[in-house]
């Protein structure tokens, strides 16, 4: 038990470990569990925010990220947008990463499609402009002037969808579905300092250092992870990627937890006798 | 780990277990996607199929390092680099510098474009000076000025919204839960609200603990240490929770590319 640690039988357990994951990954797609769960607080109190808001008022929804947080993030873009038409909302959505334009545009493209909503006049894609922290800054002065045009090369004067909406302070509700470090930027830049209620969406690795700003209310609620999109998708009764996902994402933590439990126990009996025999 | 220098056997078995896969793969990969069934499928599959097998070599590091594993990495990060290359020509430079300036409709829009936007390209030239040892100190003219302007619009803001706003929410719900809170605290039903005060105290505790464990400057003599004990019990416990979640974001992954195989490959039913 005290023996020195053996690389290859390292490399065929970390192998095991490799294909018990992958095992609780693809079984729970093809066995149906029974594996119920309720939407978080966090994620219910995002949606009574939108929920609350009268037909007509304008969402900025800033979809801050690319395919690489594509899994997670996008089934969470999908259920807030379904959500803004549904209640017959204007999504004005942009993206501060210019990697994740075509699929910010697509993640529009299929929610409009779906709820039967037109571009420029149901809801607006402005698209990526350089500057992140200016560009909110200018767009607390002067929206339009920040972007003078959509994504798709219309001008945001006199656009439909952008009636009423001069500068950041016309708009409802932010949110921020973000891969990244632009959660803190719209805090700081456009809700702190233009008093406009904010939520986010984030990566679950981000989830954690959000709750700071949930505690000290400059954050009215989070979507945390593949979790928190499955939790939206269930408030607004359209299950989709990200609740299918919870029944795996459940089998998947029990192994982990099994491992973790297991590998310590391995470690704890296996430096016993090492210390005897010092 | 393992040694470059493989037995000849165990070379053969695994180049031969990996020309299996490939061919197992286009197999499956040409009657799932009915590749012969005219162009319109290759169109639509084509993509899928690609993505698919970089999916499946990416995880071939798994088992060991590869050439394979190799050439996709390389080809993700050029064709990352590619793809940025042309949206910031597409988002950035063609609508503000190309077509503002170059392929201005008229001379007036020219001349008015370049009085608004001379400045900003030249502050952005400067900083391409970087490159060159002799004049790099040109950079130094924009530099100077985005930290300025950086500098000046967040120390405000970020002071309001880091510092005193963290800070409230700190103290805040201490004094709700004991003074006006704690009324209720006796009413019906007392745990709620007792449930809060415990909160409330649990951040405070955490919060002066974890704060005295990285103050350095005095010996923590015996309370001292017991304090810092506790800091990093509270540190250790958040380092718990970023790990859980760090571990659920990327099993998240791991999901997203298991379904896109299942479904849109091997276009399982769901």
């Amino acid at each position: 038990m005290g023996e020195k640690i053996d690389t290859r039988q390292l490399l065929v357990v970390r192998r095991i470990i490799y294909l018990l994951v992958a095992l609780a990954v693809i079984v729970p797609y093809l066995v149906k569990l029974p594996l119920p769960f309720a939407p978080l607080e966090d994620s219910r109190k995002v949606f009574d925010r939108v929920e609350a808001l009268p037909a007509g008022s304008h969402v900025l929804i800033s979809m801050d990220f690319d395919p690489s947080a594509e899994a997670e993030l996008r089934p969470m873009a999908n259920a807030l947008l379904a959500h803004c038409f549904q209640k017959g909302l204007i999504p004005v959505v942009m993206t501060n990463w210019n990697t994740g334009l075509t699929l910010v545009d697509g993640i529009c493209k299929e929610a409009a499609g779906k709820a039967g909503k037109i571009s420029g006049k149901d809801w607006v894609f402005l698209g990526f402009r350089p500057g992140f922290t200016d560009l909110i800054v200018n767009m607390g002065e002067n929206l339009k002037g920040a972007f003078t045009q959509d994504y798709y090369g219309k001008s945001t004067q006199g656009m439909g969808a952008l009636a009423g909406v001069a500068s950041l302070k016309n708009i409802d509700l932010i949110v921020n579905v973000a891969a990244g470090s632009t959660v803190e930027a719209w805090i700081a830049y456009a809700a702190d300092r233009h008093k406009i209620p904010f939520a986010a969406g984030t990566t679950a690795v981000m989830a954690p250092d959000m709750y700071p700003w949930l505690n000290s209310g400059q954050m009215a609620g989070l979507l945390g992870g593949l979790r928190g999109a499955a939790d939206y998708e269930l408030l607004v009764r359209q299950p989709g990627d990200a609740a299918k996902g919870m029944q795996v994402q459940s089998v998947s933590h029990v192994l982990l937890i099994v491992l973790i439990v297991a590998a310590n126990i391995r470690f704890f009996v296996g430096r016993r006798p090492a210390k005897r025999g010092a | 780990m393992e040694s470059p220098e493989q037995p000849p056997l165990r070379r053969t078995i695994e180049s031969g277990v990996m020309i299996a896969l490939l061919a197992a793969f286009l197999v499956v990969s040409v009657l799932r996607h009915n590749l012969f069934g005219g162009p319109a499928h290759v169109k639509d599959s084509i993509g899928v199929i690609v993505a698919a097998a970089l999916t499946l070599v990416m995880y071939s590091f798994l088992y060991r390092d590869n050439p394979m594993f190799k050439s996709a990495e390389n080809l993700y990060v050029g064709v990352a680099l590619g793809y940025q290359a042309v949206i910031t020509w597409r988002e950035s430079l063609r609508p503000e510098i190309f077509d503002a300036i170059v392929a201005a409709p008229t001379p007036e829009a020219m001349r008015e474009a370049l009085i608004h936007r001379s400045v900003p390209i030249l502050l952005g030239f400067l900083l391409l000076t970087r490159l060159s040892r002799k004049y790099s100190w040109l950079s130094r003219y924009t530099y100077a000025l985005m930290i300025g302007w950086g500098a000046g619009l967040g120390i405000v803001l970020t002071i309001d919204t880091y510092i005193l706003q963290q800070l409230e929410a700190a103290a805040k719900p201490l004094q709700d839960g004991m003074l006006s809170g704690g009324a209720a605290a006796f009413s019906w039903p007392w745990w709620c609200d007792a449930g809060a005060v415990a909160g409330a105290v649990a951040v405070l505790v955490g919060t002066v603990c974890v704060l005295f464990y990285f103050f350095f400057s005095v010996r923590h003599g015996k309370a001292g240490s017991a304090v810092s004990k506790v800091g990093i019990w509270f540190l250790m416990i958040s380092f718990g929770a970023s790990y859980g979640y760090t571990v659920m974001g990327r099993l998240s992954l791991l999901i997203g590319r298991v379904r896109f195989l299942m479904f849109e490959w091997l276009k399982t039913s769901p």
